[in-house]
């Protein structure tokens, strides 16, 4: 292992051992893809956040999946996510930039310390980078943190990147992170509303990141809509959401798999693979099962019957 | 029964174990099977023995036996 990751696992050890087990199921996913995901955003890590990087980072990681835990042992309880409303989570929540600093820097670490996460990286990498063209063009809608992006087009030395993301901490962070990438010239980031991008042109791009985002909004299937509308024909999208995996955040609750294909399919978008998967460890007594989901999807060249 | 031995009564129950013996210094790395998810299950097993609540910033820093009977403590 790195210098770096060895860092993370030995502050993890002594700080927070509760949560070595998790981060080991995650090693044990694919080590040699581990380090090399884990490296590389713990190097951007560094020269976005400076002294201290990865011991602020994993003390966001470790709030975030607390709060993540609670969420769901609540849910378990009251059957149920704790808002519904856009409006609600918006102001208590993606406008707090206190708030969204630590969430942000914490969703940035599950990519590779959640297991199941790792699981959609390695898809990411494997079944969408692979297949997208050298120069590609790309929009990611609600870029979160940015890693998603700086990830592609690390691995694309002429690909471009255009990212809407409706909270002020997101732009400043991912903007940070595509600088520590070395990535910056090559992306740019506006602070909008995913929905604006209705307005947008049509077939403006090469490909689409949309990562879970969907179970944020009240009516997801605009999503699709939207994806559908800026992808030239022969085009993919990667996009990923979470089923009965309540947080803070998640307004639409998704209860099968199904759901989110049938809303795809319907805006005209072929789904071409999907990955499911969960947590091995579960709450006591859990009957939710908390699942993230991505989909690999494609503008058909043409209208299919 | 005092707040350690009700503590202790909790950690058995959460962690399935009759004989389980807590002390004020043990961490994660002392009870088998006590990982993140573990970790909730015996914040939501004590919010309920001593009818408390717990914010989440609390709970990240319950580091070991000794930090849940402080802030036992210090809610009742």
């Amino acid at each position: 292992m790195s210098d770096n990751i060895e860092r993370l696992l030995a502050y993890v050890n002594e700080t927070y051992p509760q949560f070595k087990q998790g981060i080991s199921e995650s090693i044990t996913k694919s080590p040699e893809r581990f380090e090399y995901i884990a490296e590389l955003y713990l190097s951007w890590i560094i020269i976005a956040r400076g002294n201290r990087a990865i011991e602020k980072s994993v003390d966001a990681f470790v709030q975030f999946t607390t709060e993540v835990n609670l969420s769901q042992a609540k849910y378990e309880f009251t059957g149920h996510y704790e808002n519904q409303s856009f409006a609600e989570v918006y102001e208590s929540h993606y406008s707090q930039k206190s708030q969204m600093d630590g969430y942000l820097w914490g969703v940035y670490l599950t990519n590779f310390l959640w297991a199941h996460h790792l699981e959609i990286s390695l898809f990411f990498e494997s079944r969408f980078l692979s297949q997208l063209p050298s120069n590609a063009s790309i929009i990611e809608i609600a870029p979160g943190h940015g890693g998603w992006g700086a990830w592609a087009l690390h691995q694309m030395p002429e690909a471009t990147l255009r990212g809407y993301d409706i909270s002020p901490s997101s732009i400043q962070i991912a903007t940070s992170v595509a600088r520590a990438a070395g990535v910056q010239n090559r992306t740019a980031y506006y602070e909008s509303d995913a929905l604006d991008l209705e307005n947008q042109k049509a077939e403006s791009c090469d490909a689409v990141i949309c990562s879970f985002l969907i179970e944020h909004l009240e009516e997801p299937d605009r999503l699709f809509a939207i994806i559908n509308k800026l992808l030239r024909p022969g085009c993919t999208a990667f996009v990923t959401g979470a089923l009965t995996a309540a947080q803070i955040d998640h307004i639409y609750e998704f209860n099968h798999e199904s759901e989110m294909l049938a809303m795809a399919e319907s805006h005209g978008l072929r789904v071409l693979e999907t990955l499911s998967t969960n947590p091995q460890r579960l709450l006591k007594r859990a009957r939710f099962i908390p699942r993230s989901m991505a989909i690999l999807l494609q503008k058909p060249l043409t209208v299919s019957s | 029964m005092i707040i350690f031995d009700r503590l202790n009564c909790v950690f058995q129950d959460v962690f399935d174990d009759d004989e389980l013996l807590i002390e004020r210094n043990y961490t994660a790395r002392d009870i088998e099977d006590w990982d993140s998810l573990m970790h909730v299950n015996l914040v939501l097993a004590v919010e309920k023995e001593f009818a408390i609540r717990l914010s989440s910033y609390e709970v990240t820093r319950l580091k070991n036996v000794g930090d849940f009977i402080d802030l036992i403590e210090a809610r009742l």
